[in-house]
């Protein structure tokens, strides 16, 4: 079914469709643009762009399958159009010995179970935006599309172009980095108080 | 079940398999078998053969099954806070694109 060609759509049916099925992603596509660019200006920008393009190239969205995914694809690629290309620094990755961070771990050590729920509490959507936005971008996105949106591996392939391995490596890493950073907040604010939780260097 | 009671049924089960039980972790090979599992796990990416080994094993561990619960928060931690609302006009704006497009 979904090997069919798609069908060819008047410029009426395929706006009335477009307005229907993609407009409704928005707020969570401009959720997923702050993630990439980091400031809100850009973020808008890019939703736009984004929806201009996914418009332009609707005809070859297969109707039937995942919509959604074809839409954050059509984000990234954008995003890499307009932005990577202007990043001069090289690609950087956390570094390696954080595989073997495990933020459970501090925890215990810090007292365990009565510890967790003031460490959770403690931890504000501001303070979370801030640890994603601190890291790598290929790691930031994998994060976010796989915690966030809920995508399965083989979608953020999709999304994002790189083979599956190296999906689950930048998940694996970026989300050590990630909790290493919520535990160094929730060190600094004295909620680790046991617990010698290193800074990355 | 009281956690003392599932961290005996636990302890139990892991004496019979033969692993070794470290007061506090419970750190046998049961449990590093499972940990090396459990992000694919939680991301529902396991084979179906091997969810059911670390279901089987998160059921009698409680230390385990404590670990996947706090893992199981920050995931829910990182999803609330990425909620967010499009700025008003964006909407707007994008239809506009749609028109000149």
């Amino acid at each position: 079914m979904s090997d069919s060609p798609p069908p060819t759509l008047t410029d009426d049916q395929r706006r009335t469709r477009f307005e229907a099925e993609a407009l409704p992603h928005l707020d969570r596509l401009y959720a997923a643009a702050m993630r990439y660019t980091r400031n809100p200006a850009d973020a808008e920008d890019l939703v736009q762009e984004t929806m201009a393009k996914a418009y332009r190239s609707f005809h070859q969205y297969r109707p039937g399958t995942n919509l959604r995914a074809w839409l954050y694809r059509v984000l990234h690629t954008t995003y890499v159009s307009m932005y990577r290309k202007a990043q001069r620094r090289p690609q950087e990755s956390p570094q390696e010995e954080i595989d073997d961070f495990s933020f459970y771990d501090q925890l215990t050590q810090a007292g365990g179970g009565s510890a967790e729920r003031a460490v959770l509490d403690a931890i504000t959507d501001d303070v979370v935006k801030q640890a994603l936005a601190d890291l790598p971008e290929p790691f930031r996105v994998a994060v976010y599309l796989a915690d966030v949106e809920g995508f399965a591996y083989k979608e953020i392939a999709e999304i994002m172009d790189t083979p599956i391995g190296t999906v689950m490596s930048r998940l694996h890493r970026g989300r050590k980095a990630l909790h290493r950073a919520l535990a160094s907040y929730a060190s600094a604010h004295g909620l680790l108080a046991d617990a010698e939780v290193e800074e990355p260097s | 079940m009281s956690a003392e009671i599932r961290q005996d049924v636990a302890d139990l089960i892991a004496r019979a398999r033969g692993d070794a039980i470290l007061p506090g972790a419970a750190c046998g090979p049961a449990c590093e078998e499972a940990l090396l599992r459990l992000e694919a796990y939680l991301d529902g990416e396991l084979p179906d053969v091997e969810v059911t080994a670390v279901a089987d094993h998160l059921t009698a561990c409680f230390p385990c099954t404590d670990r996947a619960s706090f893992e199981q928060a920050l995931r829910t931690i990182i999803r609330r806070s990425c909620a967010e609302q499009a700025p008003p006009g964006l909407l707007e704006r994008v239809r506009l694109r749609l028109e000149q497009a």
